[in-house]
């Protein structure tokens, strides 16, 4: 009976990160769109939340990969997945509210490298596999986008730089209709699945799959893709003003530059087995594409806010997640700690937007 | 952490790769609009050849940045 109410706890904190994923990264694929007016804010929302959700269904082989290389697999219990997913959630939230873009994936890495440190000490933590697919990848991402955009942009501007600036501006907000698209799809296939792994993970712990077949059931499927499109829907407005009008304000061309150059990077990536963050590079060729016309047309005091928080993702989750599980362990090993640290945290969040939302301070699309 | 855990040969490919795709895909759509927008100009001017010579680099352009989406598209569906 308790293992049960911890898997139910564990598969609704699962969808929760979901949801924070979703409308945390929204920006990623809309913010440029939005704010050089290729699409309204709610088209653009609608179609990345569609394509979110077409894209969970597309492919199944990275829920399988969560964690793996990074966590030793031996630590990985539903205690430790549960305060993983909390320090992820609480820094998606955090960031989110600053309006920075951060990786949500290095934030569930982040809450489950704590979660399993707090758990069973420094040997459940593979040191090499956080290098390589965490650390390296965090900083390369950012520079070879903002390089890319760089020279794209430039290139392109002796390109169109003598033609009729109308037609021009219309093509490139076609083009990132396109590019938008890809970003999109490319993200609900890898950020949803990291959930529906997650969620499969405890399933098999629970006992109700096996390990030996890795297999996703339909139900965490639909329910993943949901969430993520949901989220995606709700749009994280701080952080889409963020990318698309704090960091640079953006013509047609530097925001196609941005995001096409930045889709091509991130499948180029993809198809070499290399996953990089679409934060990364959507804010890295944002921040390109307006430093190669002009150094001071970036506002570098956003982007180094941007910067740090990209630096503390990883051990700023990990100490909520640390915390998360030291809380809810104390209540023993039954389903009383995670219970009483998701009834805090959902208390907490409550408070905390119940008061945003009296004082009407919530941003949306129209805001 | 140690630097041997970097796998250095990967990561230069990735950089090239990632930096030829980048570049390609906007090199390839802004000559997609240089040619469409003077294929129009010469058309409306009457200058059939020059319009001709445009449409066909439109077409080129327009034929790799489609072919770069549609590849971009089987690495998303293929992964």
């Amino acid at each position: 009976m308790s293992s049960d109410v911890v898997l139910v706890i564990v598969v609704a904190t699962a969808l929760a990160f979901d949801f924070t994923n979703g409308f945390h990264d929204t920006a990623n694929a809309i913010a440029t769109s939005v704010s050089t007016r290729a699409m309204s804010p709610r088209f653009a929302v609608l179609l990345s939340a569609v394509l979110n959700f077409a894209g969970a269904f597309i492919s199944l082989q990275v829920a399988a990969t969560v964690g793996s290389g990074i966590v030793e697999s031996d630590a990985v219990t539903t205690t430790v997945v549960f305060a993983g997913l909390i320090g992820a959630i609480a820094w998606n939230l955090a960031t989110w509210y600053f309006g920075l873009p951060s990786s949500s994936s290095h934030a569930l890495i982040g809450g489950l490298v704590g979660s399993a440190f707090a758990a069973s000490g420094a040997s459940a933590i593979q040191a090499d596999g956080l290098v390589e697919k965490v650390i390296v990848p965090g900083v390369v991402a950012p520079i070879l986008a903002f390089t890319v955009a760089g020279i794209a942009i430039l290139i392109a501007y002796r390109i169109v730089g003598r033609v009729r600036p109308g037609p021009v501006n219309r093509a490139y907000r076609l083009g990132q209709l396109v590019s938008g698209s890809m970003f999109s799809l490319a993200h609900g296939t890898n950020d949803a699945q990291k959930t529906m792994g997650i969620i499969t993970l405890a399933l098999i712990a629970h006992g109700d799959l096996s390990s030996s077949n890795f297999h996703v059931p339909t139900w965490v499927i639909v329910s993943s893709a949901a969430a993520i499109a949901l989220g995606t829907y709700t749009g994280g407005w701080r952080i889409i003003r963020t990318v698309g009008t704090r960091i640079i304000k953006m013509d047609p061309a530097q925001g196609f530059s941005a995001q096409g150059s930045g889709a091509a990077v991130i499948l180029a990536a993809s198809h070499l087995g290399y996953p990089l963050s679409t934060t990364h590079v959507i804010s890295g060729g944002v921040m390109g594409a307006g430093a190669a016309t002009r150094l001071s047309a970036v506002r570098w005091g956003v982007a180094g806010n941007i910067a740090i928080a990209w630096v503390l993702t990883l051990p700023g989750a990990a100490l909520i997640g640390a915390v998360a599980y030291g809380v809810s362990s104390i209540f023993g090993s039954g389903a009383l700690g995670p219970l009483v640290v998701s009834i805090s945290v959902l208390g907490v969040v409550l408070a905390f937007f119940g008061r945003r939302v009296a004082r009407g301070q919530v941003l949306t699309a129209d805001a | 952490m140690t630097a041997a855990a970097i796998d250095w040969g990967q990561l230069f490919e990735l950089v090239w790769a990632g930096a030829l795709a980048g570049v390609s895909v906007s090199v390839a759509f802004a000559t997609l609009i240089l040619g469409a927008t003077r294929a129009t100009d010469h058309r409306r001017g009457d200058r059939p050849r020059q319009a001709s010579a445009y449409f066909v680099l439109a077409a080129v352009a327009a034929f790799a940045f489609a072919g770069s989406v549609v590849f971009g598209v089987w690495v998303i569906v293929s992964k």
